[in-house]
């Protein structure tokens, strides 16, 4: 079934925040952030702004009615700044006026004098300084100290990688303005509508049952509107709510990339130890995670690193450590894999080490190490369901490794200045949100009296097609037509205490829910149609086609028939699904549990080449083995595939966020931060189903989809590696495993001595 | 200060005083209350506020709306005709080259320039024509497959 979105956005009709029509009054804001990464404010003065035509009032945090914190798991960040700021483009005023033009001017007669402190930007540098902005953590399991003295070969390194700048294409915004009984509605570009709701709020101390979020969709959102979409609400609705009037605040693309966080660089030390036959025995890495300067999401994104650190390998003796560290970058939050794929590159790094030393092909100790069921993660949760040989083995089935290999050898004998080189990369990804709590959803179903039904879940449609998923649910179970079912916006008012729509798990958790309540509706009819029809109860009742079949009954009944009779009965038609992930469960103490649902497997095949005159390189194919269960839609399937696939591989390859030793962003303009364009996707990008259906964890057993393909974009790093020792072997002492391989990179490393 | 412009939109002709320096895009959005047009970046890099400037796609956060004066404008609402979806519109919509639907219009209008002086080009010459056009969502392959459709659609008819 293709998107629902569809139609609405081939013909433009689709309604983005800063699309809704505004009303009479509605004041614009622009934001004045810090031109420093970190710094004491001596003096601030805007009262020649305020006097400006157009503009209504500039706001600090001593206009704040409630508490000046945005802070989502830990309260370290103010919405405004006070006394001091931590990172370049940190909010510190509100410049509102009558319209945009008039605002932004004003932004020009701010004066503000800044005493400038020192400024880190690396996190092993903040590390030794003690600067830590939530407590480390370690995963063991085994013991590592003896493994290693066992162990026939070690080889250490450190592995770091990169940020990366989301990129949705529609930036942050909001839309808010008063109600009614001192309440405020917000039109919000968030994924996460609750965290938005709880923000504002705080920041205005009022209630939650006064502050409605609304969210229609979302131009993308890959994490970056999780925890960092609710300032811009907030300062709308501070805005709305002491003035009294309609505010917006839409970021441009400069303020969004300047004042946003993205995804953690990281900076990682691994050891590695293998036995005689290559099977890895013991692993120990240290990760340094660059959180910027407040936590945001950053424990729970470091959590993910851990659980991810040995990605799908089965190794005995473990123990991998992170601290969060913090430095003057905007605060870095979630994106799509939420810490995993750093915790993967690393480990892939260590593969690639001991592969180059012991002159074997990385395949080869991969394959080898690859876990099986049974086997205990480093957290405790025994592996069921695994698929991941299984995804390998078929890969080779239809992409025999060694005959690339042996044709990649050729073509590169063959050729002096173009070189391919060839990667797997293997991914296990656990589904559910790490810290259990946020594993419960809920969803609230309308049949109407005409038979048609509305739908109103927590799942915030941003393009992975989530609600698609969800109106094929509702469809199904009452077996009525696509056209019969509405999707509604995501409402705070009708579905509360939501979890973002975040961790891949957004269509099993609230799909479950939906499910719920169908179930509910049609558990009242099919008692009121045993009853009606002097049939057993318990007997068989199915929804199929706009009909009810009733077993031993010959006809079926018409179902808008069945909705009159259950409305004449005074039958409820509505109901409110709830859904808790079930036995999952962690221990933070010790570090051990059951965190996830279900984990996802799959495997790719990555082959480049290298021009070895330019240092560029082209993606000549991917091909995909990848676990779906039994997908509920494979179109929508397949562009998560592709599309997380792409962004994985921008990581790795051309997406180089750069700031300089002032904390200033380098890189704050799609002119100087590269996204990959429709030349520099792989040209072939072949996905094939892994068939499995033992996965009940899953929504119709149609398995999490959002996430793990992300990760098969590591395997660029290493293809393109493998390219570049091709031309100079001597290559590996110039070219550390950094990410992102950057073209320069390239060049550096094919002429370096 | 204001001053008049005068340009057809989707067929109709609107008259109308704007600050100088208004951009197309703003007149657009702002003024038409079109928002079909998109717009996703400051530096005319990303496409999504791409129209038809007299048939020749254009980014129009790169133009000023007086420099369209005398000239004809087609946006993504004034693709469908009689109800019916432009080839290209019914392509996206089949083949899937969309999830976000943010950069679609502009994807949609810069592949309809393209169409016009080329009806059937090659998957390189796709690619060429929407180089300037970015998707964060999808891996192009889609979108190419959506302009592929429609060429050979509007090719049979």
């Amino acid at each position: 079934m293709a998107n629902i979105d569809a139609f609405g956005h081939v013909t433009g009709t689709s309604i983005y925040v800063d699309d809704i029509p505004v009303m009479q009054g509605t004041l614009f804001i622009k934001v004045f952030d810090a031109p420093v990464a970190h710094g004491v404010i001596e003096a601030l003065d805007y009262s020649e702004a305020e006097e400006m035509e157009g503009v209504v009032k500039v706001f600090s945090y001593k206009d704040i009615p409630g508490e000046n914190q945005i802070g989502g798991i830990i309260a370290d960040e103010p919405l405004l700044a006070e006394k001091e700021v931590h990172f370049w483009g940190q909010p510190i005023l509100l410049v509102v006026a009558e319209n945009e033009i008039a605002a932004e001017e004003a932004l020009h007669k701010i004066h503000i004098s800044i005493k400038e402190l020192p400024v880190i930007t690396d996190p092993k540098e903040a590390f030794l300084k003690g600067k830590f902005l939530h407590n480390s953590r370690t995963f063991e399991s085994g013991n590592t100290e003896n493994a290693f003295r066992e162990a026939r070969y070690i080889f250490e390194g450190s592995a770091d990688s990169g940020g990366q700048e989301h990129l949705y294409l529609e930036t942050q915004g909001a839309y808010a303005y008063p109600m009614e009984h001192g309440s405020i509605k917000i039109h919000s570009s968030t994924q996460g509508p609750t965290q938005v709701q709880r923000t504002v709020a705080k920041v205005l101390g009022i209630g939650m049952n006064k502050v409605e979020v609304d969210v229609a969709r979302l131009g993308g959102g890959f994490g970056g509107k999780e925890d960092q979409a609710s300032p811009w609400a907030a300062m709308t609705a501070l805005v709305s709510w002491v003035l009294k009037k309609p505010a917006k605040c839409v970021l441009h693309r400069m303020e969004d990339m300047r004042m946003t966080g993205k995804r953690h660089p990281y900076r990682s030390d691994y050891k590695i130890g293998l036995d005689k036959d290559f099977n890895i025995i013991a692993y120990e890495a240290t990760f340094f995670q660059n959180g910027g300067a407040a936590a945001d999401l950053s424990p729970a994104v470091m959590e993910r690193t851990l659980f991810h650190a040995t990605n799908s390998y089965q190794i005995p003796h473990v123990k991998v450590q992170a601290h969060g560290c913090k430095t003057n970058l905007p605060p870095n939050t979630a994106f799509r894999g939420f810490g995993g794929p750093q915790g993967m590159f690393v480990i892939e790094s260590a593969i690639d080490h001991a592969a180059q030393k012991l002159k074997v092909s990385r395949e080869s100790i991969q394959a080898r190490n690859l876990m099986e069921n049974g086997y205990q993660f480093p957290y405790g949760q025994i592996v069921e369901g695994c698929e991941a040989r299984t995804c390998w083995e078929e890969l080779n089935a239809k992409y025999p490794i060694e005959g690339i290999r042996k044709d990649i050898l050729t073509f590169n004998e063959n050729h002096a200045f173009l070189k391919k080189g060839m990667a797997l990369m293997p991914v296990c990804f656990g589904i559910s949100f790490t810290n259990t709590m946020m594993n419960h959803s809920r969803a609230l179903v309308h049949v109407y009296s005409d038979g048609t039904v509305g739908v109103s879940t927590g799942a915030v449609e941003m393009g992975q097609g989530v609600n698609t998923k969800m109106l094929q649910i509702a469809a199904q179970e009452f077996g009525l037509d696509a056209s019969q079912i509405k999707l509604e916006t995501t409402n705070t008012t009708r579905v509360a205490n939501t979890s973002p729509s975040a961790a891949s798990a957004t269509s099993d958790l609230n799909g479950k829910a939906l499910l719920d309540a169908c179930s509910q509706i049609k558990a009242r009819l099919k008692n009121m149609l045993w009853v009606k029809n002097d049939l057993e109860a318990g007997a068989e009742v199915r929804f199929e086609g706009g009909k009810v079949w009733m077993e031993g009954m010959e006809e079926p009944a018409i179902w808008i028939d069945v909705v009159l009779d259950a409305l004449a009965r005074r039958i409820n038609l509505s109901a409110k699904g709830h859904y808790a992930t079930p036995k999952i469960h962690f221990d933070k103490i010790k570090e051990k549990g059951h965190p996830f649902a279900y984990h996802v497997y799959g495997t790719a095949l990555t082959t480049v080449t290298v021009d070895c005159i330019r240092g560029t390189y082209e993606l000549e194919a991917v091909h995909i083995v990848h676990d779906f269960g039994t997908s509920m839609n494979r179109l929508v399937d397949l562009g998560q595939i592709e599309g997380g696939l792409v962004q994985g591989i921008g990581w790795m390859t051309m997406e180089e966020v750069a700031y300089n030793n002032k904390g200033r962003l380098l890189s704050n303009a799609l002119s100087t931060y590269k996204i990959p364009d429709i030349y520099s996707v792989p040209k072939e990008i072949n996905t094939h189903f892994l068939p499995t259906d033992n996965n009940n964890m899953a929504i119709y057993k149609s398995k999490a989809v959002g996430e793990p393909p992300l990760m098969y974009g590591i395997g660029a790093f290493f293809a393109i590696a493998e390219a570049i020792r091709a031309f100079n072997p001597d290559a590996p002492l110039h070219l550390p495993y950094c990410a992102p391989m950057t073209p320069e990179k390239v060049l550096m490393a094919l002429y370096g001595e | 200060m204001q001053v008049e412009v005068s340009l057809t939109v989707n067929g109709k002709l609107y008259k109308q005083n704007v600050e100088p320096r208004m951009l197309l895009v703003q007149f657009l959005r702002d003024e038409l209350r079109l928002t079909g047009t998109h717009i996703g970046c400051d530096t005319s890099s990303c496409g999504a506020c791409t129209v038809l400037l007299d048939g020749k796609a254009l980014k129009s956060c790169t133009m000023l709306a007086v420099q369209a004066n005398g000239k004809s404008v087609k946006t993504i609402e004034g693709m469908a005709e009689n109800g019916a979806l432009h080839p290209l519109q019914e392509g996206f919509h089949q083949e899937h080259g969309l999830q976000c639907g943010f950069c679609t219009p502009g994807m949609i209008m810069t592949a309809a320039d393209l169409l016009s002086h080329n009806p059937s080009p090659n998957e390189h010459e796709i690619r060429e024509a929407l180089e300037g056009n970015f998707c964060r969502c999808t891996g192009y392959h889609n979108i190419v497959k959506s302009v592929q459709y429609a060429a050979n659609k509007m090719q049979a008819s």
